[in-house]
């Protein structure tokens, strides 16, 4: 069982089992084309905390079957989350964002797909104003727009 | 080092997204953001209410939410998109396609650019494109609204044909799923809430269950909209109301037919069912609870249809079980036709559930029963219900939906009917049709080999039965010859088996068998039908135990009864083939298997084997053993001539069957060369053609050898040379022929005679001129020994003007030759011994022999005159000169 090391953003070495560091098909395409030298792979984008977050749930889901396709437009898209993605994902947002973004990175199709079931759980049942409030988004609309917005899409209301 | 430029790389275009979206917040946010395209993923896990809310949060949120793409996609999930509708109202708007790329990547560009569409409201005039995207239907909506009152008049409510009426048009596709939404929402939710019950929104708003059934279908399509947390439950309450409101009408649809209330209660619920989730389940109610299934021991009982006693398949009662079907089917067709709405498929399942279980069973039993005990039977079953069961398509009453295709329809049924049997019964043929003629010629091996061991076998015996032969062997070569008289009294017992078919094999190979025979025996009267007298009585017990002779060898009984059961398999076989596919193929294959079968085992089990004993016995032939000779034939070789005659009988009579059987129903393509049939079929005449060969081989030796026996033996030293005869009374110059010419010429014309007609032409040819050839080199041999006088030269001429007339019946030029050279070869006796210089131009004259004979040959002949050495002198000195003479 062959390990590799990653070295994180802000120059942290961690040894990682390959098995689970080829979750990412980043890593996996990289080590494919240039061989395993024996150097560390540099992660630039991701720090030490994300990076350990990351290897956390790819030790988790090593043994995961391959995703079929995900093109597919016929398929359900569901928000269901299993119980320890669930769990894992119980961060604050700015660590959510990250894992999110360091999964899109290394390209991670599961995770990232966690990542964002899970902010959309977050933004779902929530007002306009607490959307906002919960992303930090400021309201750039005038209040004429909203208006007509809301009007546009009445069927949408409860 | 690479793998960090690698990372790097990719990052960069994100940051300027990343940056976009900071303008959009305009705040300086210390916390990670996310870019546009992981926004958008995350949108796509939002219900439409969500969505609609995060719109309305922020502009990049409201881009990104009103994306069209989202929403066709919801559409597509519900079922009312229609991407062709879609792409000619765009062409309509935007012209041809290629603009409409165009106008897109404009518009792409534009959001790229980081420019939020307009909003219409704001008063800035906007593009077109824009109106399209962003324009709403306020007054439509509005209207939807009012609508969720309880309506009284029903039917007209829009609600219920929503997913019908919904557009497909890009850019607006927001706007309709908002309709539907408006529409099925509220009654989605109230099921999903509150459970299945009969409280359900959707049975309270809508009274008449035919619109229920159209409300619930439609929920169920909006249903699949749904991708929201939970969905799973609310999916199945769903369907679980559906199934609730499905089973009440099942119900009612049930009591219709049990009551015959066709055209009210059975016909209203069809209807319902059908707009509800198309009918399937009525339909299936229908088909089970069939009376046709119900009531099916009524259609007839495998008892009936089998004959206790012989086990033979009844066919009337198979057939009569096939016409009560159709009636009762036609019963049930008609109640289909009137009760089921006719956008409904029906007419194939309820075939095909006819066919399982009405059909299949009855058919199975029959088979099963007959294969166990009676295989013919079982075979005879199978094809003649294949055909009653084709024939049924003529007595069923179409099934209204299925128009043309009812026949194709009928056709996969029957085809699945016999699938399970096709291949059990081809094989089962094919094995039935070799076991029964290995039968025939098993029985009839032992047979000969009992009469073998009682009489002695014909070959080695009948040439102790010398007396009157001459006689009884042209009745017998008659007999023979004639296949006038030889295939009616066969076909006589066939009829019964298979009259009609009989009768075109006869119809068409007799005839030609006359022609081809009647240039040798004249179909005369047989002596044998004449009133019997002692002579044709004792002609007759012989010629019997000639054909016992042949009989040994093969029996043209025998090939043609195989035949017949080869093409009542055949026969039945074929039938299949009309299933086309890949059973039609099979069915093809074991026609030709059959055929080649039957060449098989008639050609090499049969007629070549009867060949090669014939061939044996021929080569076995020393004619000189024997003590008495036959005056007119080499028995051995007039057998042999006579089987070439009737194994070509046989080959014709396969050729027809041939013709007849493969050819004409298209089972086999004579042009293909690497079909089995035609391959089998050519190999069994280049076979017989080879056996042939061989026998005439022999038999020329044969021939020769008897040819040679009688020179020897007949030939009287008096009779070219009559000045030695110490005969007083001896006439003088006699002019006649030798007794020994006759005999010869009888001998091998009567033979050569024998093959006109029978075997190929080329191969008769071959055997003329080896015959013409090897009696030329035997007559030389002779004449060399023999010593003629100028008054036995006459005798002479008149044996080689014998010879010549019967080789120009051959027919050969170049034989011709030959024995044209032997007649002016005569002449040379003839002169006169005075006339010595005569007879050496003569001798030296090599034109006048044809150049057949060098002029040494010649002399040498020319030696064998009587006084040859009262004129050597002479002629020498005539053909070499004064010189020789001088020495």
């Amino acid at each position: 069982m062959s390990t590799i090391t990653l070295t994180s953003s802000d120059g942290v070495d961690i040894a990682v089992e390959r098995a689970v560091a080829e979750r990412s098909v980043l890593i996996k395409n990289m080590l494919e084309d240039l061989g395993d030298s024996g150097e560390a792979i540099p992660i630039p984008n991701v720090n030490e905390a994300v990076l350990k977050k990351v290897i956390e749930w790819c030790d988790h889901h090593k043994n995961d079957p391959p995703s079929a396709s995900d093109d597919d437009d016929n398929r359900r898209k569901t928000t269901d989350i299993d119980e320890w993605d669930q769990k894992f994902m119980q961060v604050d947002q700015e660590m959510l964002f990250e894992v999110i973004l360091a999964a899109n990175y290394l390209d991670i199709k599961a995770l990232l797909d966690v990542g964002c079931k899970t902010v959309a759980n977050m933004i779902k049942g929530k007002s306009p104003e607490e959307i906002r409030k919960t992303f930090n988004i400021q309201n750039d609309f005038t209040p004429e727009e909203e208006d007509q917005i809301r009007r546009e899409n009445e069927w949408a209301e409860e | 080092m690479p793998n960090g430029k690698k990372g790097t790389v990719p990052a960069k275009p994100r940051r300027d997204v990343l940056a976009s979206l900071r303008m959009a917040s305009l705040e300086e946010i210390s916390r990670a953001s996310l870019p546009a395209e992981i926004v958008s993923s995350i949108l796509d896990y939002l219900g439409p209410a969500d969505l609609i809310r995060a719109a309305r949060s922020c502009k990049l949120l409201h881009e990104m939410a009103y994306d069209d793409t989202r929403w066709v996609q919801l559409l597509k999930r519900i079922g009312c998109w229609d991407e062709s509708n879609a792409r000619k109202h765009s062409e309509k708007v935007y012209g041809t396609v290629a603009e409409f790329d165009v106008v897109e990547e404009q518009n792409i560009l534009e959001k790229e650019n980081g420019v939020i569409p307009k909003i219409a409201v704001d008063g800035v005039p906007s593009s077109g494109v824009d109106a399209i995207s962003d324009g709403f239907h306020k007054i439509e909506l509005g209207k939807a609204a009012a609508q969720l009152e309880p309506l009284e008049n029903e039917a007209s409510d829009p609600d219920l044909v929503v997913l019908k009426q919904a557009s497909s048009i890009r850019g607006e596709a927001r706007q309709e799923y908002g309709k539907i939404h408006a529409a099925l929402s509220p009654l989605y939710d109230d099921i999903t809430k509150s459970g299945p019950s009969t409280e359900n929104l959707v049975f309270t708003k809508y009274k008449d269950p035919q619109f229920q059934a159209q409300m619930l279908s439609q929920l169920q399509a909006f249903s699949n909209s749904d991708m929201t947390t939970g969905w799973e439950w609310r999916v199945h309450r769903l369907e679980s109301a559906i199934s609730m409101f499905e089973t009440a009408a099942l119900n009612e649809f049930r009591q219709g037919y049990e009551t015959d209330d066709i055209d009210e209660l059975m016909r209203k619920y069809a209807h319902i069912l059908y707009s509800l989730n198309g009918g399937q389940s009525a339909l299936e109610l229908f088909i089970h609870h069939n009376h046709l299934m119900t009531r099916k021991s009524e259609l007839g009982t495998l008892a009936d249809c089998i004959d206790g006693v012989t086990g033979r398949i009844k066919v009337q009662h198979t057939q009569a079980f096939f016409t009560r079907f159709s009636v009762a089917y036609n019963e049930e067709v008609t109640i289909m036709n009137r009760a089921f709405p006719s956008e409904l498929e029906v007419a194939l399942p309820f075939m095909e559930k006819i066919g399982q279980d009405v059909l299949f069973p009855f058919l199975t039993a029959i088979f099963d029963e007959l294969h166990r005990t009676n295989k013919e039977s079982y075979l005879t079953a199978v094809s003649v219900t294949f055909i009653q069961c084709m024939n049924l398509s003529e007595t069923l009453l179409p099934i209204r939906d299925s128009g043309s295709n009812f026949d194709q329809y009928l056709d996969t049924v029957v085809t699945k009917l016999y699938e399970p049997h096709i291949e059990l019964y081809l094989a089962e043929e094919l094995d039935f049709f070799r076991r029964t003629s290995e039968v025939t010629i098993d029985d009839w091996d032992r047979q000969l080999s009992e009469q073998a061991a009682s009489t002695e076998s014909f070959l080695m015996s009948n040439v102790n039965r010398q007396a009157d032969k001459r006689d009884f062997l042209t009745s017998f070569k008659k007999v023979i010859m004639m296949p006038v008289n030889i295939f009616p009294s066969f076909s006589g017992t066939k009829t019964n088996e298979d009259a009609k078919s009989d009768s075109d094999t006869n119809g068409t190979s007799t005839p030609k068998n006359l022609h081809r025979f009647s240039t040798i025996a004249s179909p005369a009267p047989l002596p044998m039908e004449e009133a019997p007298k002692t002579e044709l009585a004792a002609k007759a017990l012989i010629m019997k135990s000639k054909m016992e002779g042949i009989r040994s060898l093969f029996s043209i009984e025998i090939a043609l009864s195989l035949v017949h059961s080869a093409k009542s398999s055949l026969e039945r076989a074929a039938q299949f083939v009309r299933l086309g596919g890949e059973y039609g193929k099979a069915a093809k294959q074991q026609c030709e298997a059959i055929f080649v079968a039957l060449l098989g085992i008639l050609g090499h089990r049969h007629v070549i084997i009867g060949f090669n004993k014939a061939v044996d016995h021929l080569s076995n032939y020393r004619p000189r053993e024997q003590d008495e000779r036959d005056q007119s034939g080499v028995e051995p070789l007039v057998t042999f001539l006579e089987l070439v005659n009737v194994g070509d009988l046989i080959l014709q009579m396969v050729d027809v069957f041939y013709e007849q059987e493969l050819i004409s129903t298209h089972l086999t393509d004579r042009s293909d060369f690497l079909d089995p049939a035609v391959k089998e079929k050519k190999k069994f005449e280049q076979l017989l053609d080879e056996q042939v060969a061989a026998g005439l081989n022999k038999g020329i030796d044969v021939l020769m050898e008897e040819v040679d026996y009688i020179l020897a033996t007949r030939q009287l030293a008096t009779d070219f040379n009559p000045e030695i005869s110490s005969d007083p009374h001896r006439q003088t110059m006699d002019v006649g022929l030798s007794e020994a010419a006759a005999a010869v010429v009888d001998v091998v014309s009567s033979h050569t005679q024998m093959l006109v007609g029978s075997t190929d032409k080329s191969t008769l040819d071959v055997f003329n001129q080896e015959v013409g050839l090897r009696l030329f080199t035997a007559l030389c041999k002779h004449l060399k020994r023999q010593r003629i006088s100028v008054e036995g030269s006459l005798k002479l001429i008149s044996d080689m003007n014998h010879y010549f007339k019967f080789v120009q019946t051959l027919k050969n030029n170049e034989l011709l030759l030959y024995f044209k050279a032997f007649r002016e070869l005569a002449q040379i006796y003839l002169i006169d011994p005075s006339d010595a210089k005569e007879l050496a131009t003569l001798i030296a004259d090599a034109d006048r022999f044809q150049g057949i004979w060098r002029v040494e040959e010649v002399y040498e002949f020319a030696e064998r005159r009587a006084d040859w050495y009262q004129v050597k002198r002479d002629v020498e000195r005539a053909m070499y000169g004064i010189g020789c003479s001088v020495m």
